[in-house]
């Protein structure tokens, strides 16, 4: 079918109106006790870049996998155009002109990126063989279009986000998609890979494609989209378009009335003695040389671009990796980490970037993944390493209720918990160590605002406490609102230190593009 | 297109697939007394018998210790191939030692359970600090092992002159005339369980299974944790050897290897068990028990040696296939 058949008339105005590609009507589904849905509806016509947002835990993924054929209502109907139908597996959801693209993106790893693209649907020759050659003819003008710099023939290893997502764009053009769903899809993008992917959304939806936009970022959802659907608490609470849509009545439709965006930094404390001196660390070929003191008391941000070597200096600092050149001192006595494990005992925390990766045993419960950090304190006695049960049960209990964690029970698997709630145990583990010095990776990606502002003044009561907090942020606003001083990195090296009243989001990107590193993914230079 | 639009909406009710979530934890210990159940109304007489369970019990003693060890193996995310061979070595070594030697029998018992943690130790050092994927590690020590197993025995049976006391360790009975072999399984298969659900080292050894990335970070010293379960996964197959080289009163150069196959069913019907697809020490119990029965029930009834082999492989491939089934359909 083509996509001017979706569209008809309306006889009473004349104007020309699509009817809907997609509609889910009163979508349940519950996983064991937890309703996950409860009545959520939702549709999609061609062409239109629609947003679906909520608080984390309000069922947005839940909904998506439902449509990925990943799960399987309990009640309510699914049609596409205008025919009610079943999706059973992923495969279907493809073959009803569905694509999905997920935060934690998937490809085989050793294969180029023609093969990734055309994973599953190749093209034979006569002889029943991959005809590669054909099948790159076909997807030349794709790529281009979408704007893949990296050649077909090279691997997918080592590309950068911001290209991984323009290749699963590409293989949804290639499989024909008429709906693209993505999933937050500027977590990991510096804005400028941010610019060039809204482009190409609004390319799409010239061309006939529906994309499902997925954010956290009201303004980015303001801007893309036409009209956007607010989940919460499992339900479809509203529908914005037009008029309607803005941003007070978007933040008051997910968080429910009670709207507690933004509580702003108070004046900073008086700074502490240095804890932490960091002094020409390096690895190549992230990190050049960075040298930094960290004071007790203090929230300290390092801004700049994914990519600028942050995270690998977190992971120096805490003994993960080890460092090529440089030294460190902790309370002025050398330190010198030579694993996580030393870096815990020295009196270190990490809250890692990828919480579901590197942060949580998901197949575990929650107060199996807060006591990890914490296990002498669970155990009767020094020398009989037996756990306590009663000493489980409320430290658990009690680091549920400091960090306001909503789960079902303390024996829920981690990995049922929405993405604010897994943060706050990772964030739990370490707390109840009361670390020296606490890195945090990205705090807040992927948490919605209320887990946000949550997180935030937590931050800001350890560092109260006179804890040294180091905070790793590409969110824009993140920094700005908790730090008393950020360190901006370009290129693996400390391109400019900000204090006080200087550190606003635009000086911080500022710094961050002050020297610009060539052959970047989408600043326009083609390969 | 049109099949897959008038396909069925959901594949099962809720009731449906909550029956398949119990029946993914539970299928395999319902399959376990249904199977003795069946044989002991087959064969009313010599089955559902205190001797008969007490025998089932005391054969699967020794599988269910080097089971136990290679649990932990696996619960650090690891396969440990070279048990069999190994247990085969240390059967064959404890008797040259006491009969060739003339060791003292606790002297040698120690001293082959100690080579034990040590072979242990190498599989860690390999698989960790080389970084050579498990399977081909331990393959390559155990066939390292068995060529040395050879060399130590020529080849030759040692059987003459095993003292009694050393064929007691297996044979003999204690507390009110329990098979020592049952009681050695009990203590051990106990000590395993203490250490891995209740104490703070098997909160690590989970955590390690479980995300060995996620551990790191945590401050859980990765490397360590998964040689000691490849050094609890060697001491236990030098227990094994050393029981075995008891109750045949020899010592043989491949004597022990079939245990590796029957410990593995053991461990994976096992993840099948009461959780969901996560290996645990209780499980391995269960699953041996449900290979020993099978084994027990078979041979009452004088089914050939060969269906032996057939009844393992397939129970096997049941068990863990349908828990799995029930897993993803349950989900869905």
């Amino acid at each position: 079918m083509t996509e001017e058949a979706a569209y008809q008339t309306d006889g009473t105005t004349g104007v020309q109106r699509a009817s809907p590609f997609l509609v889910a009507r009163n979508i349940r589904k519950s996983f064991g006790g937890a309703q996950a849905l409860k009545d959520a509806s939702l549709s999609i016509v061609p062409g239109e870049v629609h947003g679906l947002v909520g608080a984390n835990g309000a069922g947005k993924s839940t909904f998506i996998r439902i449509l990925a054929g990943l799960n399987h209502p309990d009640a309510g109907s699914i049609e596409i155009d205008g025919h009610p139908v079943a999706i059973n597996t992923p495969h279907q959801a493809t073959e009803f002109g569905m694509s999905f693209i997920h935060q934690e993106l998937a490809f085989v790893p050793g294969m180029t990126v023609l093969q990734n693209i055309m994973l599953g649907v190749p093209k034979k020759s006569r002889f029943g063989l991959n005809d590669w050659n054909a099948m790159a003819r076909d997807v030349a003008p794709l790529a281009r279009r979408v704007g893949i710099t990296a050649p077909l023939n090279a691997s997918v290893k080592g590309l950068s986000t911001a290209e991984n997502w323009l290749i699963n764009i590409c293989r949804a053009l290639v499989r024909r998609a008429r709906l693209i769903v993505m999933d937050e899809p500027t977590a990991s993008l510096t804005a400028a890979e941010a610019e060039r992917l809204f482009a190409i959304i609004r390319d799409l939806s010239a061309s006939g494609v529906a994309v499902l936009y997925i954010s956290h970022r009201l303004d980015e959802i303001l801007d893309l989209c036409s009209r956007v659907t607010v989940f919460r608490d499992g339900c479809s609470v509203a529908e914005l378009a037009g008029e309607s849509l803005t941003r007070p009545a978007l933040v008051e439709a997910i968080v429910g009335g009670a709207v507690t965006e933004g509580a702003k930094h108070c004046a900073s404390p008086e700074k502490g003695d240095v804890l932490l001196r960091v002094d020409g660390l390096a690895r190549a070929p992230k990190v050049r040389s960075v040298s930094f003191d960290l004071h007790r008391g203090e929230v300290l941000g390092i801004g700049g671009l994914v990519g600028a070597g942050r995270s690998e200096l977190a992971r120096l600092l805490f003994g993960a990796d080890r460092p090529d050149a440089g030294t460190m001192l902790l309370e002025g006595k050398p330190f010198a980490p030579g694993s996580p494990a030393a870096a815990v005992r020295a009196g270190l925390g990490l809250v890692p970037e990828e919480r579901r990766a590197e942060g949580l045993v998901l197949s575990k419960s929650v107060a199996f993944n807060l006591g990890l950090a914490n296990l002498e304190k669970l155990t009767l006695s020094r020398w009989l390493p037996l756990l306590s049960a009663r000493a489980r049960t409320s430290f658990a209990a009690e680091a549920i209720k400091a960090l306001a964690v909503k789960t079902a029970s303390i024996e829920t698997p981690v990995g049922r918990l929405s993405g604010g709630n897994q943060q706050k145990v990772v964030i739990g583990r370490w707390l109840a160590r009361n670390p020296k010095v606490l890195i945090l990776d990205e705090p807040t990606r992927g948490v919605d605002i209320g887990a946000r502002a949550e997180i935030h003044r937590l931050i800001r009561q350890l560092a109260a406490s006179g804890m040294a907090v180091l905070v790793i942020s590409s969110e824009p606003d993140e920094l700005p609102d908790l730090c008393d001083r950020v360190l901006v990195m370009a290129e693996g090296r400390i391109v400019r230190e900000l204090s006080g009243p200087a550190v606003s989001r635009k000086a911080i990107v500022e710094a961050s593009y002050a020297d610009p590193a060539p052959g970047l993914l989408m600043e326009g230079h083609p390969a | 297109m049109s099949d897959i639009a008038m396909g069925s909406r959901r594949l099962l009710s809720p009731a449906m697939r909550s029956a398949l979530g119990v029946f993914a934890r539970y299928g395999t210990i319902i399959g376990l007394l249904g199977m003795i159940v069946v044989f002991s109304l087959l064969s009313p007489r010599a089955f559902p018998t205190l001797g008969n369970f007490t025998n089932v019990l005391n054969q699967a003693s020794l599988a269910m210790i080097i089971a136990g060890g290679l649990t932990l193996a696996v619960i650090v995310g690891e396969l440990d191939l070279s048990i069999g061979f190994a247990a085969s070595l240390h059967g064959i070594l404890v008797t040259g030692l006491i009969v060739h030697d003339k060791l003292p029998i606790p002297l040698a018992v120690a001293l082959v359970i100690a080579l034990g943690a040590l072979i242990g130790l190498v599989n860690g050092f390999i698989v960790t600090k080389i970084k050579v994927n498990s399977v081909i590690a331990t393959l390559g020590v155990g066939t390292i092992l068995t060529g040395l197993a050879f060399a130590y025995s020529a080849g030759v049976p040692i059987v003459a002159g095993v003292p009694e006391a050393f064929l007691q360790l297996s044979l003999g009975r204690w507390l009110f005339g329990i098979p020592n072999n049952i009681i050695v399984m009990a203590l051990v298969l106990g000590a395993l369980w203490l250490l891995v659900e209740r104490t703070s080292i098997g909160q690590e050894i989970q955590a390690v299974g479980g995300n060995a990335a996620a551990a790191r970070l945590a401050g859980i010293n990765v490397d360590r944790i998964k040689m000691l379960g490849f050094v609890i996964s060697g001491m236990c197959a030098a227990l094994t050897g050393i029981l075995l080289a008891s109750r045949l009163g020899s010592g043989t150069a491949s004597a022990a290897d079939s245990y590796l196959l029957t410990a593995f069913a053991a461990v994976f019907l096992g993840s099948a068990t009461l959780r969901d697809g996560e290996f645990h020490v209780l499980g391995t119990f269960v699953g041996a028990l449900i290979i020993a029965f099978g084994f027990n029930g078979l041979s009452i009834f004088g089914a050939p040696t060969f269906s032996q082999y057939v009844f393992q492989g397939a129970i096997l491939i049941v068990a863990v296939g349908l828990a799995s089934l029930g897993r993803t359909l349950a989900e869905r």
